[in-house]
């Protein structure tokens, strides 16, 4: 396994310094507090030094040791333990079984005398329960077997609060509040020294193997375990972290978080509690002392004292990035968040996050890196700056300091590897996209919208027209730049449109159509330019290119007019310039004027007119090459007809003049019948044109919506010039019986009769007479059942009447007018079917009065 | 780090497959495993509840430590290896005892796991468990199919004899079908229909715990009468 660089092992006091030169002499013990650090030695000295950390040039801690003082304490015994009281500015000192109180500066004994006898071991409680400031909580390893004395230790006087015994000898002993976790000889156990309650914690042989207890934070100990463990257990008598795995020989145990630390006789070795994996091992001859004092580690052989450095988390962290290993820079990085502010905790490990991304990002793991940046709420710009000129010139992003990564640019990442190049701007091209419309795009929305432009552009990619015609922040004059480059013109122009340069915009479309610049974006670009221009709000623009569009294809080019929402027509766009603009393409004039005059239904003789001389023209020119079959009707011809059918604007005898001579018999027909000359009309059908259905229909047409004489007035003359003699008299005699036989009801049989030749047969008129008579009689019988019920309906009438004359009313003083309660003074009175009686100008006013009650109502 | 909620205990003999079935579940594999080192454990999110799930180490030197880490415990999960009958016995004689720590309501399911490797088991292609097949080497390659040395009775019988040793009506707690389980950490079988009862099972038991107070202070205060201390008795 890689290994991280964790702590650094710096020497803080020299052999030379505690003992010189005499060699037996060995350190035994040391406790630091604040700068001031104690050692103990084997021949009853206590030394002082104050502990002086600088840092070198390169960053790294060294430290100096000043003595301030030695003692020897008068024993022949072996300092055994050290313990400051800071607040009490007194040093607790545990040698040949009792534990003396020295002023933590003189080193001087209390002069009180006050000591703890009777102590094999001590622990201070680093989490009191007393509460009093002036006194510090100290458990002893009793000199009596089985047995734990909690004595409360003042300035210069002790006094025992407590005694427990132990099912079996303890042999460690750490404490926090009430919890005593005690290293027995088969076992640990947590005791509450308070309730007397015990809790096995697990088996341990203390006899072989020198048990560890250490308090590592509130409510919580470390322990050496069976096989070499480092354990884990709370004052509740659980594990709530998994152990470490040292090696079976451990002398000395701490923990710096999120660092397990482990001394044995050759190695200290540093474990993370947040993976349980082992990460730093640092060759360590014979150290026998390993304890942290208020954060900072101290080791110690049996000749000299060293500090044990932690490197600051964020180097630790940027050494495991440097190495690639995201994973554990993330959980370190994590681990570490309640020993950080929180404000700072956020900012360093965004900016981790956003390292570790590009870290994945180079490794071409987009998956992950997307998600590392979407978490560290990455700068979006400083993903896209790797991509060279992709972000706008104008763009005044400077990446960050210190540098998130390592490259200069995508080329250096991927040296120079095309494939992977393409790969990246795939996921940029996708990660912009995705992000663009997100708060993270606040504020950069230029720079993105830009880059992701130019790689639309470069790609070729078809969402760079959907990019360029919804809402987009892209940066006119490096995007255009970029456009022209790659020669895409269409997309040049909808980013001028939507920078509100239109006519840049078409200009650079209609120089892609006339061939001057090339660009296939758009196969039907011609079309789209009109269509833009038909929906174009500057009439500038549309006049200035309308010549244009309608030399392309004049059909084509009259929609800017014709399709043209019609508000807008009415307001800008004056029918009589363009039909003056129009003029040199009849084509296109027509068009526009159907449109005026179909499609608008605008009610101006001048178009009508216009328009029907523009059809009849092209008739004429027609007509001479399809001389041979003038059956056949042309379009335009159809066209012209509908037009002087159902218009009545136009200027017909104008028309007419034109019309006369030119052979147009059907046209000059309808001619004739708007101006009411039928019979003129109907002789062209029926003799010129020998056209029976049209004669019919003429008919039809010219008594729509008219009252029903008038159309029989016109079949009536249609039937005379059937039967009138002539040449053709056969078969206008055979029209003459199928319009009778066909359209017997519009006929009116009598006088249809007077004009029939006698030598007619029933038989051929069957069916006219046969409609005639069972009209005629149908009439007679409706009459008749009409009569009927009319004289039925006089007759109620009349019994009505007779009835109601049939009773006198009498009228006295005490009949009172049912409206207005008074008596009738005169003897004319209204009487209501319902026999109530009112004046007569009662009943008046209550016919103008419809408020006042109904006189029913009130009897 | 989150506080669990609950926690659940996997105890059983070396070697049964423990970090395996822990493994197939967690991580969706079956890697090549070391014989275990004191315990590692797991969290795993199952609804809005965090449970922890200690892996022990089933090696007589680390036994001592079950007691510790069964302490609180939701559900133990006992687990032997049904090719071994031993390991069975193994349950009843080391384990058991180890689980007195456990919270008074936790819950008990007996796992026999490698059934890919007897005859009876299914097929490696059968994948009951929506595994893919193929999915590791490891374990046994082409192992001679063995009958089963367990039936799954055998576990039916332990469970009861578990409840015995609980002192717990029969009628009060999950039926033994229920909590008996043959699995496969090769395969894949019957393992997240194991581990996924059981959260659904302790989610209750959590949340009973929870309307007790904090669970701490009240375990170590409750569990063991001071009568019991061993300062007491020793005295
Ligand atoms: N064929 C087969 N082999 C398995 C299965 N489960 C585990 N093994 C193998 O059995 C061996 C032991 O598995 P582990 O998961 O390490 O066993 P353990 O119970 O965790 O053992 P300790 O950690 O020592 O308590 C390994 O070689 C596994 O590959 C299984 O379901 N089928
Ligand atoms: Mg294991």
């Amino acid at each position: 396994m890689m290994s991280t660089k964790a702590f650094a092992l710096v020497p803080a006091v020299e052999r030379e310094q505690l003992m010189g030169d005499r060699e037996r002499v060995s350190l035994e013990c040391v406790e630091c507090c604040g700068r001031n650090l104690y050692v103990g030695t084997s021949d009853c000295f206590v030394y002082h030094f104050l502990l002086e950390e600088e840092t070198a040039p390169g960053g790294s801690a060294t430290f100096t040791a000043t003595k301030q003082l030695h003692r020897h304490l008068g024993f022949k015994k072996p300092v055994n333990e050290l313990r400051a009281a800071s607040a009490l500015h007194r040093l607790l000192v545990l040698c040949d079984g009792s534990i003396t109180l020295v002023h933590m500066l003189s080193l001087e004994p209390v002069p009180s005398g006050a000591r703890i006898k009777g102590a094999t071991a001590f622990a201070l409680n680093e989490n009191p329960v007393s509460g009093d400031p002036f006194c510090v909580e100290v458990c002893i390893i009793s000199v009596k077997r089985r047995t734990i004395q909690v004595f409360l230790v003042y300035e210069d006087r002790v006094q025992i609060v407590r005694e427990v015994s132990t099912p079996e000898q303890p042999l460690a002993v750490a404490v926090d509040g009430h919890f005593l976790c005690l290293a027995l000889t088969t076992q640990y156990i947590i005791l509450n020294y308070s309730t007397g309650v015990a809790q096995d914690l697990f088996p341990f042989c203390s006899e072989e193997k020198r048990p560890i207890v250490k308090r590592i934070g509130r409510q919580e100990f470390l322990l050496a375990g069976p096989g070499g463990l480092g354990m884990f257990a709370t004052v509740a008598g659980i594990s709530q972290r998994a152990p470490v795995h040292w090696s079976e020989n451990v002398v000395g145990a701490a923990v710096c978080f999120p660092y397990v630390i482990a001394l044995d006789s050759e190695f200290i070795t540093v474990h993370s509690m947040l993976d349980q994996q082992q990460k730093q091992t640092l060759p360590f001859k014979e150290g026998h002392i390993l304890q942290d004092f208020e954060g900072r580690l101290i080791v110690a052989t049996s000749k000299g004292v060293y500090v044990l450095v932690p490197l600051p988390l964020e180097k630790q962290i940027q050494d495991l990035l440097a190495s690639r290993r995201v994973e554990e820079a993330l959980v370190l990085a994590k681990g570490a968040r309640r020993n950080i502010p929180k404000e700072k905790f956020q900012v360093m490990y965004r900016r981790i996050l956003q390292q570790a991304g590009f870290i994945q990002f180079a490794q071409l793991q987009f998956l992950e890196a997307k998600e590392l940046f979407r978490s560290g709420q990455l700068d979006v710009r400083e993903l896209i700056s790797l991509y060279p000129f992709l972000l706008p010139t104008s763009s005044s992003f400077t990446r960050s300091h210190p540098p998130l990564h390592e490259f200069a640019d995508l080329n250096q990442l991927t040296q120079g590897d095309q494939e992977k190049v393409a790969k990246c701007k795939r996921f940029l091209m996708s990660y912009l996209n995705e992000v663009r419309s997100t708060e993270v795009a606040n504020g950069y929305k230029e720079d993105i919208d830009t880059a992701l432009l130019k790689l639309y552009t470069e790609a070729d990619h078809d969402s760079l027209l959907d990019l360029l015609v919804t809402e987009n922040f892209c940066l006119l004059t490096d995007s255009a730049a970029w456009l022209e480059k790659h020669k895409k013109y269409f997309a040049l122009g909808l980013l001028y449109h939507y920078n509100h340069q239109d006519a840049a915009a078409v200009q650079l479309w209609v120089s892609i159509v006339n061939g001057d610049i090339h660009d296939s974006t758009r196969s039907d670009l011609y079309e789209y330019i009109v269509d833009f221009l038909t929906y174009s709000l500057d009439p500038d623009l549309v006049w200035q290119y309308a010549d244009w569009v309608l030399q392309k294809n004049p059909e084509v080019g009259v929609q800017v007019f014709t399709k043209r929402p019609v508000d807008d027509q009415q307001s800008r766009f004056n029918p009589d310039d363009i039909i003056n603009c129009l003029k040199k393409y009849p084509q296109a004039l027509v068009k526009y004027l159907e449109h005026l005059v179909v499609d608008r239904r605008l009610q101006k003789e001048g178009y009508h007119t216009h328009l029907a001389v523009l059809y009849l023209d092209e008739v004429l020119q027609q007509r001479p090459s399809a001389s041979g079959k003038d059956a056949e009707v042309t379009e335009t011809q159809a066209k012209l007809r509908r037009l002087l059918q159902q218009s009545d604007l136009y200027q017909v005898h104008f028309l007419l003049d034109r019309i006369r001579g030119a052979g147009l018999p059907m046209e000059s027909a309808i001619l004739l019948g708007k101006l009411e000359q039928h019979e003129e009309a109907l002789r062209i059908l029926v003799h010129e044109l020998a056209d029976f259905p049209a004669a019919e229909g003429y008919c039809l047409w010219r008594s729509e919506g008219r009252a029903p004489p008038y159309r029989r007035r016109l079949f009536q003359l249609l039937l005379a010039i059937y039967l009138s003699p002539g040449p053709s008299a056969p078969e206008l005699a055979v029209a003459a019986v199928d319009l009778l036989n066909r359209r017997a009801t519009e006929f009116d049989a009598a006088q249809v009769l007077q004009l029939l030749p006698g030598t007619w047969s029933v038989q051929l008129l069957c069916p006219f007479l046969m409609g005639a008579v069972r009209d005629s009689v149908h009439a007679r019988r409706t009459t008749q059942v009409a009569m009927g019920l009319a004289k039925s309906e006089n007759l109620i009438y009349k019994y009505d009447k007779m009835k109601l004359k049939g009773s006198s009313v009498r009228l006295s003083d005490k009949k009172l007018c049912q409206m207005c309660r008074n008596p009738f003074c005169e003897p004319v009175f209204v009487r209501y079917p319902n026999g109530g009686l009112v004046h007569t100008h009662c009943a008046a006013s209550r016919h103008t009065n419809p408020s006042s009650p109904s006189p029913g109502a009130r009897t | 780090m989150r506080k669990p909620d609950g926690k659940i205990v996997l105890l059983g003999d070396m070697n049964v497959g423990k970090t395996s079935l822990l493994q197939r579940y967690m991580e969706r594999r079956f890697p090549d495993t070391v014989s275990t080192v004191g315990g590692a454990f797991y969290l795993k999110q199952w609804r809005s509840y965090n449970i922890s799930i200690w892996d022990t180490a089933g090696r007589e030197q680390f036994h001592g430590l079950g007691s510790m880490y069964c302490r609180g415990a939701a559900a133990v999960i006992l687990t032997y290896d049904v090719n071994n009958a031993q390991s069975l016995l193994e349950l009843e004689d080391r384990f058991l005892g180890l689980t007195d720590t456990a919270s008074a309501d936790c819950l008990f399911a007996i796992v026999g796991n490698k059934v890919d490797l007897s005859e009876e088991g299914p097929g490696e292609g059968g994948q009951e468990g929506g595994q893919g097949p193929g999915l590791a080497g490891g374990g046994g390659c082409a192992a001679p199919r063995l009958p089963k040395q367990v039936q799954l009775e055998d576990a039916v019988a332990f469970y009861k004899k578990i409840l015995k040793y609980k002192m717990l009506d029969e009628k009060e707690v999950p039926a033994a079908e229920q909590m008996c389980f043959e699995t496969s950490a090769k395969t894949g079988h019957n393992v997240d229909l194991l581990f996924e009862t059981l959260f659904d099972m302790v989610v209750p038991v959590i949340l009973q715990q929870r309307a007790q107070g904090p669970p701490q202070t009240v375990d170590i205060t409750s569990s063991r009468p001071p009568a019991r201390t061993r300062s007491g008795c020793c005295a």
